[in-house]
Protein backbone atom coordinates (compact mmCIF):
# COMPACT_ATOMS: atom_id res chain seq x y z
CA UNK A 1 0.00 0.00 0.00
CA UNK A 2 1.39 3.64 -0.62
CA UNK A 3 0.80 6.27 1.94
CA UNK A 4 1.07 10.39 1.41
CA UNK A 5 2.29 12.25 4.26
CA UNK A 6 1.28 15.93 5.53
CA UNK A 7 4.37 16.70 8.28
CA UNK A 8 3.83 20.33 9.83
CA UNK A 9 2.00 21.62 5.98
CA UNK A 10 4.63 19.91 3.90
CA UNK A 11 3.39 17.11 1.69
CA UNK A 12 5.45 13.83 0.98
CA UNK A 13 4.77 10.83 -0.62
CA UNK A 14 3.96 8.35 -2.03
CA UNK A 15 5.91 5.53 0.18
CA UNK A 16 5.95 2.06 1.10
CA UNK A 17 5.01 1.36 4.72
CA UNK A 18 8.86 0.26 5.18
CA UNK A 19 9.90 3.96 3.92
CA UNK A 20 6.81 5.31 5.88
CA UNK A 21 8.15 3.61 9.27
CA UNK A 22 12.17 4.78 8.49
CA UNK A 23 10.88 8.24 7.84
CA UNK A 24 11.54 9.22 11.43
CA UNK A 25 7.99 11.20 11.62
CA UNK A 26 6.65 13.07 14.64
CA UNK A 27 3.23 12.13 15.93
CA UNK A 28 1.96 15.50 14.32
CA UNK A 29 2.00 14.12 11.11
CA UNK A 30 -0.65 13.02 8.61
CA UNK A 31 -1.58 10.12 6.77
CA UNK A 32 -3.88 9.04 4.07
CA UNK A 33 -3.90 6.23 1.85
CA UNK A 34 -5.95 4.47 -0.79
CA UNK A 35 -9.35 3.71 1.31
CA UNK A 36 -9.31 6.53 3.65
CA UNK A 37 -11.62 9.34 3.33
CA UNK A 38 -9.78 12.13 4.60
CA UNK A 39 -6.27 12.40 6.33
CA UNK A 40 -5.63 11.19 9.55
CA UNK A 41 -3.13 11.39 12.43
CA UNK A 42 0.04 9.41 11.98
CA UNK A 43 -1.10 7.58 15.27
CA UNK A 44 -3.92 6.35 14.30
CA UNK A 45 -2.67 3.67 11.79
CA UNK A 46 -3.01 0.37 13.42
CA UNK A 47 -0.39 -1.04 11.33
CA UNK A 48 2.22 1.75 12.59
CA UNK A 49 1.05 0.43 16.45
CA UNK A 50 4.38 0.27 18.41
CA UNK A 51 5.81 2.84 16.53
CA UNK A 52 3.88 5.87 18.01
CA UNK A 53 2.19 6.27 21.58
CA UNK A 54 -1.13 5.59 20.47
CA UNK A 55 -3.39 8.49 21.06
CA UNK A 56 -6.80 8.28 20.63
CA UNK A 57 -8.50 4.90 18.92
CA UNK A 58 -7.09 3.50 16.28
CA UNK A 59 -8.81 3.51 13.02
CA UNK A 60 -11.23 0.86 12.17
CA UNK A 61 -10.62 -1.75 9.21
CA UNK A 62 -13.25 -1.10 6.65
CA UNK A 63 -15.56 -4.12 7.51
CA UNK A 64 -14.65 -4.72 10.94
CA UNK A 65 -17.86 -3.71 13.15
CA UNK A 66 -16.35 -4.39 16.62
CA UNK A 67 -18.14 -5.71 19.38
CA UNK A 68 -18.10 -4.03 22.93
CA UNK A 69 -19.29 -7.04 25.20
CA UNK A 70 -17.31 -7.10 28.41
CA UNK A 71 -16.31 -10.62 28.87
CA UNK A 72 -18.56 -11.09 31.77
CA UNK A 73 -21.88 -10.31 29.53
CA UNK A 74 -20.75 -13.57 27.36
CA UNK A 75 -20.62 -15.87 30.30
CA UNK A 76 -23.58 -14.62 32.04
CA UNK A 77 -25.25 -15.61 28.62
CA UNK A 78 -26.65 -11.90 27.86
CA UNK A 79 -27.05 -11.46 24.19
CA UNK A 80 -24.15 -9.67 22.46
CA UNK A 81 -24.64 -6.34 22.39
CA UNK A 82 -23.01 -4.65 19.06
CA UNK A 83 -21.39 -1.49 19.19
CA UNK A 84 -19.74 0.13 16.33
CA UNK A 85 -16.26 1.56 16.43
CA UNK A 86 -18.52 5.31 15.17
CA UNK A 87 -20.81 4.65 17.92
CA UNK A 88 -17.83 4.72 20.85
CA UNK A 89 -16.05 7.48 19.69
CA UNK A 90 -13.16 9.05 20.21
CA UNK A 91 -12.51 12.91 22.09
CA UNK A 92 -8.85 12.65 20.64
CA UNK A 93 -10.33 12.06 17.06
CA UNK A 94 -9.62 14.64 14.91
CA UNK A 95 -12.94 16.62 13.15
CA UNK A 96 -12.54 17.41 9.55
CA UNK A 97 -14.42 18.82 6.85
CA UNK A 98 -14.52 22.54 7.21
CA UNK A 99 -12.19 22.28 10.30
CA UNK A 100 -8.58 23.43 7.72
CA UNK A 101 -5.91 20.67 8.66
CA UNK A 102 -3.10 23.74 9.52
CA UNK A 103 -3.05 26.28 11.85
CA UNK A 104 -1.80 29.14 10.38
CA UNK A 105 -4.47 30.74 8.43
CA UNK A 106 -4.76 30.34 4.97
CA UNK A 107 -2.31 32.30 2.83
CA UNK A 108 -3.93 35.22 0.73
CA UNK A 109 -5.72 34.26 -2.61
CA UNK A 110 -4.98 37.48 -4.12
CA UNK A 111 -8.68 36.90 -5.65
CA UNK A 112 -9.52 40.86 -5.27
CA UNK A 113 -6.36 42.06 -7.55
CA UNK A 114 -7.04 39.40 -10.13
CA UNK A 115 -10.56 40.00 -10.48
CA UNK A 116 -9.97 44.18 -10.57
CA UNK A 117 -6.63 43.37 -13.19
CA UNK A 118 -9.24 41.27 -14.66
CA UNK A 119 -12.31 44.17 -15.39
CA UNK A 120 -9.95 46.79 -15.47
CA UNK A 121 -6.30 46.15 -17.44
CA UNK A 122 -6.38 45.40 -21.33
CA UNK A 123 -4.49 41.99 -21.29
CA UNK A 124 -6.27 38.59 -19.92
CA UNK A 125 -3.43 37.34 -17.54
CA UNK A 126 -5.83 38.43 -14.64
CA UNK A 127 -7.45 35.48 -15.82
CA UNK A 128 -4.19 33.08 -15.02
CA UNK A 129 -4.46 34.89 -11.88
CA UNK A 130 -8.04 34.11 -11.05
CA UNK A 131 -6.95 30.65 -11.88
CA UNK A 132 -3.96 30.64 -9.46
CA UNK A 133 -5.98 31.98 -6.63
CA UNK A 134 -8.25 28.94 -6.83
CA UNK A 135 -5.36 26.90 -6.64
CA UNK A 136 -4.43 28.49 -3.16
CA UNK A 137 -7.74 27.40 -1.65
CA UNK A 138 -7.65 24.16 -3.40
CA UNK A 139 -3.72 23.52 -1.69
CA UNK A 140 -4.38 24.80 1.23
CA UNK A 141 -7.80 22.74 2.08
CA UNK A 142 -5.36 20.16 1.59
CA UNK A 143 -2.79 21.05 3.93
CA UNK A 144 -0.66 21.72 1.53
CA UNK A 145 0.75 25.03 2.69
CA UNK A 146 3.97 25.59 1.01
CA UNK A 147 1.93 24.95 -2.14
CA UNK A 148 -0.41 27.21 -1.25
CA UNK A 149 1.84 30.37 -0.37
CA UNK A 150 3.63 29.79 -3.62
CA UNK A 151 0.47 29.60 -5.83
CA UNK A 152 -0.66 33.17 -3.73
CA UNK A 153 2.71 34.40 -5.01
CA UNK A 154 2.25 33.23 -8.66
CA UNK A 155 -1.24 35.07 -8.58
CA UNK A 156 0.12 38.16 -7.72
CA UNK A 157 2.65 38.17 -10.46
CA UNK A 158 0.38 37.54 -12.90
CA UNK A 159 -1.69 40.41 -11.68
CA UNK A 160 1.27 42.62 -11.52
CA UNK A 161 2.52 41.73 -14.87
CA UNK A 162 -2.09 42.66 -16.12
CA UNK A 163 -1.31 45.51 -14.91
CA UNK A 164 2.66 46.28 -16.42
CA UNK A 165 1.97 45.29 -19.83
CA UNK A 166 -2.02 46.56 -19.91
CA UNK A 167 -1.85 50.05 -18.20
CA UNK A 168 1.64 51.29 -16.80
CA UNK A 169 3.50 50.55 -20.24
CA UNK A 170 1.80 52.60 -22.68
CA UNK A 171 1.66 55.87 -21.10
CA UNK A 172 5.16 55.34 -20.13
CA UNK A 173 6.30 54.76 -23.78
CA UNK A 174 3.97 58.20 -24.77
CA UNK A 175 6.17 59.95 -22.32
CA UNK A 176 9.25 58.72 -23.50
CA UNK A 177 8.36 58.90 -27.05
CA UNK A 178 6.79 62.51 -26.76
CA UNK A 179 9.86 63.74 -24.51
CA UNK B 1 8.56 51.62 11.23
CA UNK B 2 5.95 49.02 12.38
CA UNK B 3 3.47 46.63 10.69
CA UNK B 4 0.61 48.23 11.58
CA UNK B 5 2.09 51.89 10.45
CA UNK B 6 3.33 50.56 7.31
CA UNK B 7 -0.20 48.98 6.66
CA UNK B 8 -1.91 52.40 7.24
CA UNK B 9 0.63 54.11 5.17
CA UNK B 10 -0.01 51.68 2.46
CA UNK B 11 -3.75 52.24 3.08
CA UNK B 12 -3.53 56.28 2.75
CA UNK B 13 -1.74 55.86 -0.41
CA UNK B 14 -4.15 53.38 -2.10
CA UNK B 15 -7.12 55.73 -0.98
CA UNK B 16 -5.59 58.82 -2.76
CA UNK B 17 -5.18 57.18 -5.58
CA UNK B 18 -8.31 55.70 -6.04
CA UNK B 19 -9.71 59.40 -5.08
CA UNK B 20 -6.96 61.28 -7.82
CA UNK B 21 -8.54 58.47 -10.35
CA UNK B 22 -11.65 59.10 -9.60
CA UNK B 23 -11.51 62.82 -9.84
CA UNK B 24 -10.16 61.85 -13.50
CA UNK B 25 -12.42 59.52 -14.74
CA UNK B 26 -15.18 61.64 -13.11
CA UNK B 27 -14.27 64.81 -15.50
CA UNK B 28 -12.83 62.85 -18.40
CA UNK B 29 -14.52 61.45 -21.16
CA UNK B 30 -12.18 58.53 -22.30
CA UNK B 31 -14.09 58.39 -25.88
CA UNK B 32 -13.17 61.17 -26.78
CA UNK B 33 -10.24 62.43 -24.72
CA UNK B 34 -6.86 60.77 -25.98
CA UNK B 35 -5.50 60.90 -22.35
CA UNK B 36 -6.55 57.31 -21.62
CA UNK B 37 -4.73 54.57 -22.47
CA UNK B 38 -6.06 52.17 -25.47
CA UNK B 39 -6.61 48.56 -24.98
CA UNK B 40 -3.11 46.75 -26.28
CA UNK B 41 -5.32 43.39 -26.75
CA UNK B 42 -8.24 44.89 -29.16
CA UNK B 43 -5.39 47.15 -30.70
CA UNK B 44 -3.12 43.89 -31.39
CA UNK B 45 -5.94 41.42 -31.68
CA UNK B 46 -8.73 42.92 -33.22
CA UNK B 47 -10.79 41.69 -30.41
CA UNK B 48 -12.10 42.97 -27.26
CA UNK B 49 -10.86 41.27 -23.95
CA UNK B 50 -12.95 41.11 -20.70
CA UNK B 51 -11.75 44.46 -19.78
CA UNK B 52 -12.74 46.62 -23.00
CA UNK B 53 -15.06 49.42 -21.83
CA UNK B 54 -14.34 49.58 -18.38
CA UNK B 55 -12.55 52.84 -18.32
CA UNK B 56 -16.09 54.79 -20.21
CA UNK B 57 -18.07 52.93 -18.17
CA UNK B 58 -16.40 53.76 -15.16
CA UNK B 59 -17.12 57.51 -16.37
CA UNK B 60 -20.49 56.61 -16.83
CA UNK B 61 -20.72 55.42 -13.74
CA UNK B 62 -19.05 58.05 -11.77
CA UNK B 63 -21.41 60.69 -13.67
CA UNK B 64 -24.22 58.24 -12.56
CA UNK B 65 -25.51 56.85 -15.66
CA UNK B 66 -25.67 53.03 -14.94
CA UNK B 67 -27.19 52.00 -18.10
CA UNK B 68 -24.49 53.22 -20.21
CA UNK B 69 -21.85 52.10 -17.39
CA UNK B 70 -23.63 48.49 -18.36
CA UNK B 71 -24.20 48.95 -21.94
CA UNK B 72 -19.80 49.62 -22.06
CA UNK B 73 -18.77 46.88 -19.66
CA UNK B 74 -21.20 44.75 -18.11
CA UNK B 75 -18.67 42.47 -16.36
CA UNK B 76 -17.61 45.97 -14.39
CA UNK B 77 -20.87 46.33 -12.45
CA UNK B 78 -20.88 42.40 -11.86
CA UNK B 79 -17.96 42.58 -10.58
CA UNK B 80 -18.14 45.41 -7.97
CA UNK B 81 -20.12 43.30 -5.37
CA UNK B 82 -17.58 40.61 -6.00
CA UNK B 83 -14.21 42.60 -5.62
CA UNK B 84 -16.18 44.40 -1.94
CA UNK B 85 -17.14 41.08 -1.13
CA UNK B 86 -13.24 39.46 -1.64
CA UNK B 87 -11.83 42.89 -0.31
CA UNK B 88 -14.04 42.49 3.36
CA UNK B 89 -12.91 38.61 3.45
CA UNK B 90 -9.15 39.98 2.66
CA UNK B 91 -9.09 42.18 5.93
CA UNK B 92 -10.91 39.24 8.27
CA UNK B 93 -8.17 36.84 6.72
CA UNK B 94 -6.29 36.43 10.05
CA UNK B 95 -9.12 37.29 12.46
CA UNK B 96 -11.61 34.69 10.67
CA UNK B 97 -9.89 32.23 8.43
CA UNK B 98 -13.33 29.91 8.21
CA UNK B 99 -15.36 33.03 6.72
CA UNK B 100 -11.93 33.52 4.43
CA UNK B 101 -11.99 30.23 3.01
CA UNK B 102 -16.19 29.97 2.67
CA UNK B 103 -15.74 33.46 0.93
CA UNK B 104 -12.90 31.98 -1.51
CA UNK B 105 -14.12 28.47 -2.06
CA UNK B 106 -13.45 26.98 -5.27
CA UNK B 107 -16.98 27.04 -6.21
CA UNK B 108 -16.98 30.78 -6.08
CA UNK B 109 -13.82 31.45 -7.94
CA UNK B 110 -14.89 28.98 -10.76
CA UNK B 111 -17.92 30.57 -11.12
CA UNK B 112 -16.39 33.88 -11.35
CA UNK B 113 -13.67 32.46 -14.02
CA UNK B 114 -16.61 30.97 -16.15
CA UNK B 115 -18.23 34.25 -15.73
CA UNK B 116 -15.27 36.05 -17.43
CA UNK B 117 -14.56 33.56 -19.84
CA UNK B 118 -18.02 33.28 -21.38
CA UNK B 119 -18.53 37.25 -21.11
CA UNK B 120 -15.08 37.33 -23.05
CA UNK B 121 -16.30 34.81 -26.15
CA UNK B 122 -20.11 36.40 -26.04
CA UNK B 123 -18.99 39.97 -26.36
CA UNK B 124 -16.81 39.21 -29.40
CA UNK B 125 -19.87 37.33 -30.90
CA UNK B 126 -22.17 39.93 -30.41
CA UNK B 127 -20.51 42.71 -30.10
CA UNK B 128 -21.41 43.75 -26.70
Amino acid sequence: MQYWINHKGVQSGPVDLDALKEMGLTSAAYVWHEGLSDWVKITQLPELQGLYEMVGEPIPEPQAVTTGTPIEEITQGTPIEETTQAQIGSPLQPQYGEEPLIDEPCPSTNLVWAIVATVLCCVPFGIVAIVYANKVTKLYKAGDLYGAKSASETSMWWTIAAIVVGVVWRPLLYTLICA
Amino acid sequence: MTRTMRRGLLLLVAIVVVLVMGVVYYALDPSSSGFFPKCAFLEFTGYKCPGCGSQRAIHALLNGDVVAAFKYNALLLISIPWIAICLYAESQRVRNPKLYLRLNSQLLIWLFLIMVLLWWVLRNIFNW
